[in-house]
Protein backbone atom coordinates (compact mmCIF):
# COMPACT_ATOMS: atom_id res chain seq x y z
CA UNK A 1 0.00 0.00 0.00
CA UNK A 2 2.90 2.32 0.69
CA UNK A 3 3.89 2.01 -2.96
CA UNK A 4 0.50 3.26 -4.07
CA UNK A 5 0.51 6.01 -1.47
CA UNK A 6 3.97 7.18 -2.48
CA UNK A 7 2.97 7.09 -6.10
CA UNK A 8 -0.13 9.20 -5.52
CA UNK A 9 1.83 11.57 -3.31
CA UNK A 10 4.58 12.00 -5.89
CA UNK A 11 2.06 12.45 -8.65
CA UNK A 12 0.10 15.11 -6.77
CA UNK A 13 3.32 16.93 -5.93
CA UNK A 14 4.29 16.77 -9.56
CA UNK A 15 0.92 18.10 -10.71
CA UNK A 16 0.97 20.85 -8.11
CA UNK A 17 4.50 21.74 -9.08
CA UNK A 18 3.52 22.35 -12.66
CA UNK A 19 0.95 24.94 -11.62
CA UNK A 20 3.21 27.21 -9.61
CA UNK A 21 6.42 26.66 -11.51
CA UNK A 22 7.83 24.06 -9.14
CA UNK A 23 8.16 26.32 -6.12
CA UNK A 24 5.34 24.85 -4.02
CA UNK A 25 7.76 23.58 -1.38
CA UNK A 26 8.32 27.02 0.05
CA UNK A 27 6.64 28.26 3.22
CA UNK A 28 6.63 31.76 1.82
CA UNK A 29 7.99 33.14 -1.38
CA UNK A 30 8.94 36.75 -0.99
CA UNK A 31 8.64 38.66 -4.20
CA UNK A 32 8.59 42.17 -5.48
CA UNK A 33 7.06 44.25 -8.21
CA UNK A 34 8.68 47.49 -9.39
CA UNK A 35 6.61 49.74 -11.58
CA UNK A 36 9.06 51.61 -13.81
CA UNK A 37 6.27 53.89 -14.95
CA UNK A 38 5.99 55.21 -11.40
CA UNK A 39 9.73 55.39 -10.71
CA UNK A 40 11.07 58.94 -10.83
CA UNK A 41 14.68 58.04 -10.17
CA UNK A 42 14.85 60.05 -6.97
CA UNK A 43 17.27 57.63 -5.23
CA UNK A 44 15.30 57.68 -1.98
CA UNK A 45 15.24 53.87 -1.95
CA UNK A 46 19.00 53.80 -2.20
CA UNK A 47 19.37 56.16 0.75
CA UNK A 48 16.87 54.16 2.79
CA UNK A 49 18.83 51.01 2.07
CA UNK A 50 22.04 52.66 3.29
CA UNK A 51 20.33 53.64 6.53
CA UNK A 52 18.57 50.33 7.13
CA UNK A 53 21.27 47.84 6.28
CA UNK A 54 24.42 49.48 7.72
CA UNK A 55 25.92 50.00 4.29
CA UNK A 56 29.32 51.59 4.41
CA UNK A 57 29.94 54.87 2.63
CA UNK A 58 33.18 54.14 0.84
CA UNK A 59 34.13 57.62 -0.35
CA UNK A 60 34.93 59.07 -3.73
CA UNK A 61 38.14 57.20 -4.48
CA UNK A 62 36.78 53.74 -3.77
CA UNK A 63 33.59 54.63 -5.60
CA UNK A 64 35.64 55.45 -8.68
CA UNK A 65 37.23 52.01 -8.37
CA UNK A 66 33.78 50.48 -8.51
CA UNK A 67 33.69 49.40 -4.88
CA UNK A 68 30.52 51.20 -3.87
CA UNK A 69 28.28 49.23 -1.54
CA UNK A 70 24.90 50.30 -2.87
CA UNK A 71 22.68 47.24 -2.49
CA UNK A 72 19.94 49.26 -4.13
CA UNK A 73 21.15 51.27 -7.07
CA UNK A 74 19.36 53.32 -9.70
CA UNK A 75 20.56 52.65 -13.20
CA UNK A 76 19.94 55.44 -15.68
CA UNK A 77 19.37 55.01 -19.38
CA UNK A 78 18.72 57.52 -22.16
CA UNK A 79 16.19 56.27 -24.61
CA UNK A 80 15.69 59.46 -26.63
CA UNK A 81 18.25 61.26 -28.80
CA UNK A 82 19.78 64.40 -27.41
CA UNK A 83 17.63 67.20 -28.73
CA UNK A 84 19.07 70.04 -26.70
CA UNK A 85 22.60 71.20 -26.13
CA UNK A 86 24.97 68.72 -27.69
CA UNK A 87 27.87 69.70 -25.50
CA UNK A 88 26.10 68.54 -22.36
CA UNK A 89 25.77 64.92 -23.23
CA UNK A 90 25.07 63.65 -19.73
CA UNK A 91 22.38 66.14 -18.87
CA UNK A 92 19.67 65.82 -21.42
CA UNK A 93 16.33 67.33 -20.79
CA UNK A 94 14.26 64.41 -22.01
CA UNK A 95 14.42 60.71 -22.30
CA UNK A 96 15.86 59.46 -19.04
CA UNK A 97 14.52 56.20 -17.74
CA UNK A 98 15.47 54.66 -14.46
CA UNK A 99 15.76 51.15 -13.23
CA UNK A 100 16.14 50.32 -9.54
CA UNK A 101 18.42 47.33 -9.28
CA UNK A 102 18.74 45.14 -6.24
CA UNK A 103 19.38 41.44 -5.73
CA UNK A 104 16.74 39.66 -7.79
CA UNK A 105 16.52 36.78 -5.26
CA UNK A 106 16.68 34.21 -8.06
CA UNK A 107 14.97 30.93 -7.41
CA UNK A 108 17.52 29.11 -9.53
CA UNK A 109 20.36 31.32 -8.44
CA UNK A 110 23.70 31.15 -10.17
CA UNK A 111 25.55 32.37 -7.10
CA UNK A 112 24.53 29.51 -4.82
CA UNK A 113 26.09 26.41 -6.38
CA UNK A 114 29.51 28.02 -6.81
CA UNK A 115 30.00 28.97 -3.17
CA UNK A 116 32.69 26.65 -1.76
CA UNK A 117 31.49 27.02 1.85
CA UNK A 118 27.71 27.21 1.28
CA UNK A 119 27.52 30.75 2.60
CA UNK A 120 25.12 31.54 -0.21
CA UNK A 121 22.17 29.22 0.02
CA UNK A 122 18.43 29.18 -0.50
CA UNK A 123 16.09 29.49 2.45
CA UNK A 124 12.68 27.80 2.67
CA UNK A 125 11.27 31.31 2.27
CA UNK A 126 12.54 31.53 -1.28
CA UNK A 127 15.21 33.99 -0.28
CA UNK A 128 18.71 33.93 -1.56
CA UNK A 129 20.57 34.18 1.72
CA UNK A 130 24.12 35.20 2.45
CA UNK A 131 25.55 34.09 5.78
CA UNK A 132 28.25 36.61 6.57
CA UNK A 133 30.11 34.71 9.26
CA UNK A 134 30.49 31.72 6.99
CA UNK A 135 31.73 33.69 3.98
CA UNK A 136 35.43 33.33 3.25
CA UNK A 137 35.53 35.90 0.47
CA UNK A 138 36.29 33.73 -2.53
CA UNK A 139 34.11 36.06 -4.69
CA UNK A 140 32.94 33.21 -6.93
CA UNK A 141 29.33 34.24 -6.36
CA UNK A 142 29.86 37.81 -7.52
CA UNK A 143 31.63 36.61 -10.62
CA UNK A 144 28.81 34.24 -11.40
CA UNK A 145 25.99 36.73 -10.83
CA UNK A 146 24.63 37.88 -14.20
CA UNK A 147 23.21 41.05 -12.65
CA UNK A 148 26.39 42.22 -10.84
CA UNK A 149 24.48 42.79 -7.65
CA UNK A 150 26.85 41.36 -5.10
CA UNK A 151 29.28 43.67 -3.36
CA UNK A 152 32.55 42.75 -1.75
CA UNK A 153 34.19 44.42 1.23
CA UNK A 154 37.71 44.95 -0.05
CA UNK A 155 38.67 47.04 2.98
CA UNK A 156 37.40 47.61 6.50
CA UNK A 157 35.07 50.35 5.45
CA UNK A 158 33.36 50.45 8.85
CA UNK A 159 36.43 52.07 10.39
CA UNK A 160 36.00 55.26 8.41
CA UNK A 161 32.36 55.12 7.45
CA UNK A 162 30.79 56.01 10.77
CA UNK A 163 32.94 58.39 12.86
CA UNK A 164 32.20 58.51 16.54
CA UNK A 165 28.67 59.84 17.03
CA UNK A 166 27.42 58.32 13.78
CA UNK A 167 27.96 54.75 14.92
CA UNK A 168 24.92 55.18 17.15
CA UNK A 169 22.74 55.11 14.02
CA UNK A 170 23.74 51.55 13.12
CA UNK A 171 20.95 49.04 12.94
CA UNK A 172 21.47 46.43 15.66
CA UNK A 173 19.45 43.82 13.76
CA UNK A 174 22.10 43.35 11.12
CA UNK A 175 25.83 42.78 11.27
CA UNK A 176 28.40 45.41 10.46
CA UNK A 177 30.43 43.58 7.85
CA UNK A 178 34.20 43.49 7.97
CA UNK A 179 36.54 43.14 5.03
CA UNK A 180 36.62 39.90 3.10
CA UNK A 181 32.87 39.38 3.21
CA UNK A 182 30.45 39.38 0.30
CA UNK A 183 27.15 41.12 0.85
CA UNK A 184 24.00 41.87 -1.06
CA UNK A 185 20.36 42.86 -0.76
CA UNK A 186 18.47 40.56 1.59
CA UNK A 187 14.93 41.82 0.98
CA UNK A 188 15.30 43.36 4.49
CA UNK A 189 15.42 39.93 6.09
CA UNK A 190 15.61 41.48 9.56
CA UNK A 191 12.16 42.96 9.04
CA UNK A 192 10.84 39.66 7.72
CA UNK A 193 12.29 37.90 10.75
CA UNK A 194 10.79 40.39 13.19
CA UNK A 195 7.37 40.28 11.54
CA UNK A 196 7.37 36.48 11.58
CA UNK A 197 8.40 36.46 15.21
CA UNK A 198 5.65 38.92 16.11
CA UNK A 199 3.10 36.84 14.21
CA UNK A 200 4.19 33.71 16.05
CA UNK A 201 3.94 35.51 19.38
CA UNK A 202 0.31 36.36 18.58
CA UNK A 203 -0.37 32.84 17.27
CA UNK A 204 -1.47 34.04 13.87
CA UNK A 205 -0.31 33.76 10.33
CA UNK A 206 1.70 36.51 8.73
CA UNK A 207 -0.48 38.91 6.78
CA UNK A 208 0.08 40.95 3.70
CA UNK A 209 1.35 44.37 4.72
CA UNK A 210 3.09 43.17 7.89
CA UNK A 211 6.44 43.52 6.17
CA UNK A 212 7.61 46.57 4.31
CA UNK A 213 11.11 46.71 2.99
CA UNK A 214 13.05 49.92 3.57
CA UNK A 215 12.98 50.86 -0.11
CA UNK A 216 9.25 50.24 -0.34
CA UNK A 217 8.60 52.28 2.78
CA UNK A 218 10.56 55.22 1.43
CA UNK A 219 9.39 55.21 -2.19
CA UNK A 220 7.41 58.47 -2.64
CA UNK A 221 5.44 57.14 -5.61
CA UNK A 222 4.85 53.62 -4.23
CA UNK A 223 6.59 52.10 -7.22
CA UNK A 224 7.83 49.17 -5.14
CA UNK A 225 5.45 46.50 -3.85
CA UNK A 226 6.69 43.68 -1.67
CA UNK A 227 4.93 40.61 -0.33
CA UNK A 228 4.39 36.90 -0.33
CA UNK A 229 3.85 35.28 -3.71
CA UNK A 230 2.46 32.17 -2.05
CA UNK A 231 -0.33 34.22 -0.48
CA UNK A 232 -2.82 34.42 -3.31
CA UNK A 233 -4.45 37.58 -1.97
CA UNK A 234 -1.35 39.65 -1.47
CA UNK A 235 -0.76 42.77 -3.53
CA UNK A 236 2.33 41.27 -5.10
CA UNK A 237 0.56 38.14 -6.21
CA UNK A 238 -2.32 40.16 -7.63
CA UNK A 239 0.09 42.34 -9.59
CA UNK A 240 1.98 39.32 -10.93
CA UNK A 241 -1.35 37.79 -11.84
CA UNK A 242 -2.66 40.98 -13.41
CA UNK A 243 0.31 41.31 -15.69
CA UNK A 244 0.40 37.56 -16.25
CA UNK A 245 4.01 37.23 -15.19
CA UNK A 246 4.68 33.55 -14.80
CA UNK A 247 7.29 31.63 -12.93
CA UNK A 248 9.11 28.85 -14.68
CA UNK A 249 9.21 30.35 -18.13
CA UNK A 250 12.27 31.71 -19.90
CA UNK A 251 10.15 34.33 -21.68
CA UNK A 252 6.85 35.97 -20.87
CA UNK A 253 4.15 35.94 -23.51
CA UNK A 254 3.37 39.54 -24.27
CA UNK A 255 0.61 39.70 -26.83
CA UNK A 256 -1.34 42.40 -25.07
CA UNK A 257 0.65 45.68 -24.67
CA UNK A 258 -1.09 46.25 -21.33
CA UNK A 259 0.69 43.26 -19.85
CA UNK A 260 3.86 45.05 -18.86
CA UNK A 261 5.54 42.56 -16.56
CA UNK A 262 8.95 41.10 -17.29
CA UNK A 263 11.87 39.82 -15.32
CA UNK A 264 15.51 40.56 -15.93
CA UNK A 265 17.48 38.08 -18.05
CA UNK A 266 14.70 35.53 -17.96
CA UNK A 267 16.29 33.66 -20.82
CA UNK A 268 19.09 32.63 -18.46
CA UNK A 269 16.51 30.64 -16.45
CA UNK A 270 17.55 32.19 -13.16
CA UNK A 271 13.88 32.63 -12.13
CA UNK A 272 14.11 36.02 -10.41
CA UNK A 273 11.50 36.95 -7.80
CA UNK A 274 11.38 40.57 -8.95
CA UNK A 275 9.06 41.67 -11.72
CA UNK A 276 9.55 44.97 -13.48
CA UNK A 277 6.59 46.64 -15.15
CA UNK A 278 7.64 48.30 -18.37
CA UNK A 279 7.57 52.03 -18.72
CA UNK A 280 4.79 53.44 -20.88
CA UNK A 281 5.99 55.97 -23.41
CA UNK A 282 3.94 58.49 -25.31
CA UNK A 283 4.58 58.02 -28.98
CA UNK B 1 21.52 37.86 -26.44
CA UNK B 2 18.12 38.26 -28.03
CA UNK B 3 16.09 36.26 -25.57
CA UNK B 4 14.77 33.75 -28.05
CA UNK B 5 16.09 30.64 -26.36
CA UNK B 6 12.99 28.45 -26.38
CA UNK B 7 13.17 25.26 -24.34
CA UNK B 8 13.09 22.03 -26.26
CA UNK B 9 9.62 20.85 -25.43
CA UNK B 10 9.63 17.66 -27.54
CA UNK B 11 10.97 15.00 -25.23
CA UNK B 12 9.68 11.84 -26.86
CA UNK B 13 8.72 11.32 -30.47
CA UNK B 14 6.30 8.60 -31.36
CA UNK B 15 7.97 5.95 -33.50
CA UNK B 16 7.49 6.09 -37.22
CA UNK B 17 6.02 3.02 -38.88
CA UNK B 18 8.84 0.69 -39.69
CA UNK B 19 10.14 -2.78 -39.17
CA UNK B 20 11.42 -2.42 -35.61
CA UNK B 21 9.07 0.30 -34.41
CA UNK B 22 7.05 -2.09 -32.27
CA UNK B 23 10.17 -3.14 -30.43
CA UNK B 24 11.14 0.48 -29.86
CA UNK B 25 7.66 1.33 -28.62
CA UNK B 26 7.71 -1.63 -26.24
CA UNK B 27 11.09 -0.46 -24.97
CA UNK B 28 9.71 3.01 -24.38
CA UNK B 29 6.76 1.59 -22.44
CA UNK B 30 9.01 -0.61 -20.36
CA UNK B 31 11.21 2.38 -19.63
CA UNK B 32 8.24 4.46 -18.53
CA UNK B 33 6.93 1.64 -16.31
CA UNK B 34 10.36 1.39 -14.74
CA UNK B 35 10.43 5.12 -14.10
CA UNK B 36 7.02 5.09 -12.45
CA UNK B 37 7.85 2.12 -10.25
CA UNK B 38 11.06 3.80 -9.16
CA UNK B 39 9.22 7.02 -8.46
CA UNK B 40 6.68 5.13 -6.39
CA UNK B 41 9.28 3.22 -4.40
CA UNK B 42 11.49 6.16 -3.55
CA UNK B 43 9.76 8.38 -0.99
CA UNK B 44 9.37 11.95 -2.06
CA UNK B 45 12.18 14.05 -0.56
CA UNK B 46 11.24 17.40 0.86
CA UNK B 47 13.33 20.53 0.51
CA UNK B 48 14.51 20.35 4.07
CA UNK B 49 15.59 16.74 3.68
CA UNK B 50 17.94 17.69 0.89
CA UNK B 51 19.85 20.19 2.96
CA UNK B 52 19.63 18.96 6.51
CA UNK B 53 19.18 15.33 7.27
CA UNK B 54 17.99 16.04 10.76
CA UNK B 55 17.10 12.77 12.46
CA UNK B 56 13.90 12.28 14.39
CA UNK B 57 13.94 12.35 18.15
CA UNK B 58 15.28 9.15 19.62
CA UNK B 59 17.18 8.04 16.52
CA UNK B 60 20.98 8.17 16.51
CA UNK B 61 22.28 11.34 14.92
CA UNK B 62 25.55 12.78 13.77
CA UNK B 63 25.84 14.65 17.04
CA UNK B 64 25.16 11.71 19.29
CA UNK B 65 28.82 10.72 19.53
CA UNK B 66 29.76 13.77 21.53
CA UNK B 67 26.47 14.40 23.26
CA UNK B 68 24.61 12.04 25.49
CA UNK B 69 21.09 13.30 25.72
CA UNK B 70 19.58 13.20 29.14
CA UNK B 71 16.04 14.14 29.98
CA UNK B 72 15.82 17.66 31.28
CA UNK B 73 14.11 18.92 34.40
CA UNK B 74 10.75 19.06 32.65
CA UNK B 75 9.31 17.15 29.69
CA UNK B 76 10.09 18.11 26.16
CA UNK B 77 13.29 19.92 26.96
CA UNK B 78 16.72 18.43 26.70
CA UNK B 79 19.61 20.43 28.03
CA UNK B 80 23.28 19.93 27.73
CA UNK B 81 25.35 20.02 30.88
CA UNK B 82 28.76 20.47 29.43
CA UNK B 83 31.12 22.10 31.92
CA UNK B 84 32.12 25.63 31.08
CA UNK B 85 33.81 28.15 33.27
CA UNK B 86 33.44 31.72 32.16
CA UNK B 87 35.58 34.65 33.13
CA UNK B 88 34.87 36.69 36.23
CA UNK B 89 33.27 39.95 35.29
CA UNK B 90 34.00 42.97 37.42
CA UNK B 91 30.77 44.88 37.93
CA UNK B 92 30.49 48.39 39.39
CA UNK B 93 28.39 46.97 42.24
CA UNK B 94 28.68 43.30 43.20
CA UNK B 95 25.05 42.44 42.69
CA UNK B 96 24.16 39.35 44.77
CA UNK B 97 21.80 37.22 42.66
CA UNK B 98 21.58 34.61 45.42
CA UNK B 99 20.11 37.06 47.94
CA UNK B 100 17.46 38.27 45.52
CA UNK B 101 16.49 35.12 43.64
CA UNK B 102 17.19 32.42 46.20
CA UNK B 103 16.78 33.87 49.67
CA UNK B 104 14.01 36.33 48.91
CA UNK B 105 12.51 34.34 46.02
CA UNK B 106 12.09 37.25 43.63
CA UNK B 107 11.02 36.12 40.18
CA UNK B 108 13.60 36.62 37.42
CA UNK B 109 11.00 38.34 35.28
CA UNK B 110 10.39 40.98 37.93
CA UNK B 111 13.67 42.71 37.16
CA UNK B 112 14.49 41.31 33.70
CA UNK B 113 11.02 42.21 32.57
CA UNK B 114 11.77 42.68 28.88
CA UNK B 115 12.62 39.00 28.43
CA UNK B 116 9.01 38.04 27.87
CA UNK B 117 8.24 40.74 25.32
CA UNK B 118 11.39 41.55 23.39
CA UNK B 119 14.55 40.09 21.97
CA UNK B 120 16.76 41.12 24.86
CA UNK B 121 16.18 40.44 28.54
CA UNK B 122 17.53 43.81 29.54
CA UNK B 123 18.93 45.20 32.75
CA UNK B 124 16.39 46.96 34.96
CA UNK B 125 16.60 50.75 35.30
CA UNK B 126 18.00 52.14 38.54
CA UNK B 127 14.52 53.31 39.48
CA UNK B 128 13.45 49.69 39.79
CA UNK B 129 16.29 49.03 42.24
CA UNK B 130 15.40 52.13 44.20
CA UNK B 131 11.76 51.08 44.33
CA UNK B 132 12.75 48.63 47.05
CA UNK B 133 16.09 49.94 48.20
CA UNK B 134 14.93 53.39 49.18
CA UNK B 135 13.52 51.51 52.17
CA UNK B 136 15.22 48.10 52.41
CA UNK B 137 18.80 47.62 53.60
CA UNK B 138 19.80 51.23 53.25
CA UNK B 139 22.68 50.80 55.70
CA UNK B 140 24.60 48.36 53.45
CA UNK B 141 27.64 49.80 51.64
CA UNK B 142 26.58 48.45 48.23
CA UNK B 143 23.15 50.00 48.57
CA UNK B 144 24.71 53.32 49.53
CA UNK B 145 26.84 53.11 46.39
CA UNK B 146 23.67 52.51 44.39
CA UNK B 147 22.01 55.48 46.06
CA UNK B 148 24.96 57.66 45.02
CA UNK B 149 24.40 56.72 41.39
CA UNK B 150 20.69 57.37 41.83
CA UNK B 151 21.23 60.85 43.25
CA UNK B 152 23.69 61.70 40.50
CA UNK B 153 21.09 60.60 37.98
CA UNK B 154 23.34 57.99 36.38
CA UNK B 155 23.02 54.29 35.82
CA UNK B 156 25.72 52.02 37.16
CA UNK B 157 27.87 50.98 34.17
CA UNK B 158 26.93 47.30 34.25
CA UNK B 159 29.07 44.96 32.13
CA UNK B 160 27.52 42.44 29.79
CA UNK B 161 28.16 38.85 30.86
CA UNK B 162 26.36 36.78 28.22
CA UNK B 163 27.53 38.60 25.12
CA UNK B 164 26.69 36.86 21.85
CA UNK B 165 28.60 37.75 18.68
CA UNK B 166 27.26 40.46 16.42
CA UNK B 167 26.11 38.02 13.76
CA UNK B 168 23.84 36.01 16.04
CA UNK B 169 20.23 36.81 16.72
CA UNK B 170 18.66 35.34 19.82
CA UNK B 171 15.20 36.28 21.00
CA UNK B 172 14.21 35.79 24.60
CA UNK B 173 10.48 36.18 24.01
CA UNK B 174 10.15 33.25 21.62
CA UNK B 175 12.16 30.92 23.84
CA UNK B 176 10.18 31.90 26.90
CA UNK B 177 6.94 31.39 24.99
CA UNK B 178 7.93 27.88 23.97
CA UNK B 179 9.43 26.68 27.22
CA UNK B 180 7.32 28.58 29.72
CA UNK B 181 4.07 30.12 28.56
CA UNK B 182 3.12 27.42 26.05
CA UNK B 183 4.32 24.62 28.33
CA UNK B 184 1.38 23.36 30.43
CA UNK B 185 3.74 21.68 32.90
CA UNK B 186 5.44 24.92 33.82
CA UNK B 187 4.25 27.89 35.79
CA UNK B 188 5.67 31.38 35.74
CA UNK B 189 6.95 30.87 39.28
CA UNK B 190 9.38 28.25 37.92
CA UNK B 191 10.87 30.59 35.33
CA UNK B 192 14.32 30.26 36.91
CA UNK B 193 14.52 26.68 35.62
CA UNK B 194 13.96 27.94 32.09
CA UNK B 195 16.57 30.67 32.48
CA UNK B 196 18.98 28.07 33.86
CA UNK B 197 18.97 26.21 30.54
CA UNK B 198 21.31 28.81 29.08
CA UNK B 199 22.39 30.98 32.00
CA UNK B 200 23.34 28.31 34.51
CA UNK B 201 22.20 28.33 38.10
CA UNK B 202 22.16 32.07 38.64
CA UNK B 203 20.39 31.59 41.97
CA UNK B 204 23.57 30.23 43.49
CA UNK B 205 25.84 32.97 42.12
CA UNK B 206 26.63 36.34 43.52
CA UNK B 207 27.88 38.22 40.47
CA UNK B 208 26.52 36.55 37.34
CA UNK B 209 29.04 34.41 35.51
CA UNK B 210 28.89 32.50 32.27
CA UNK B 211 28.30 28.82 33.02
CA UNK B 212 27.29 27.64 29.56
CA UNK B 213 29.47 27.97 26.51
CA UNK B 214 26.71 29.48 24.29
CA UNK B 215 28.50 28.30 21.18
CA UNK B 216 26.72 27.31 17.99
CA UNK B 217 26.99 23.66 18.97
CA UNK B 218 25.28 24.45 22.27
CA UNK B 219 22.39 26.07 20.41
CA UNK B 220 22.04 23.45 17.66
CA UNK B 221 22.03 20.51 20.06
CA UNK B 222 19.02 21.94 21.87
CA UNK B 223 17.39 22.95 18.58
CA UNK B 224 17.80 19.43 17.33
CA UNK B 225 16.41 17.84 20.46
CA UNK B 226 13.41 20.16 20.63
CA UNK B 227 12.61 20.57 16.92
CA UNK B 228 13.81 24.14 16.73
CA UNK B 229 14.36 25.85 13.39
CA UNK B 230 17.46 24.72 11.55
CA UNK B 231 17.62 27.36 8.85
CA UNK B 232 20.87 29.37 8.90
CA UNK B 233 19.23 32.72 8.39
CA UNK B 234 16.86 32.23 11.31
CA UNK B 235 19.71 32.92 13.72
CA UNK B 236 22.51 34.42 11.65
CA UNK B 237 21.98 37.99 10.62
Amino acid sequence: MSIVRNFIQDWSRYRKGIEDGGFHEYEHMWGMVIDLDKCTGCNACSVACYAENNLAVVGEDYFAHGQAMHWMRIERYWDEPNLGDKASKDTQEHGASFMPMMCQQCNAATCEPVCPVAAAYHTPDGLNAQIYNRCIGSRYCANNCPYRLRYFNFYSYYETSWPSPLDMQLNPDITVRDKGVMEKCTFCVQRIRTAKSDAKMDDRKIQDGDIKTACQQTCPTSAIVFGDLMDHESDVHLLWHKHQTKLGTPKQDKKNPELRGYRLYEQLNTEPSVTYLERVREV
Amino acid sequence: MNGDLEPNRVLFRLPRPGRRSGVRFLGLIMFLVGVFITAALVPAPSYADEIFTSPKQGEPSAWSGWLEKEPGPFPGVTINDEPFDGDDVEQPIEFPHNVHADTNKINCLYCHTYARRSDVAGIPPTSKCMGCHSVIATDQPRIQKLAEYWEKGESPPWKKVHDLPDYVRFTHERHLKKFLFDNPDMGVERVDEVCALCHGDVKKMTVAKKQKSLTMGFCTRCHEANDGPFDCQKCHK
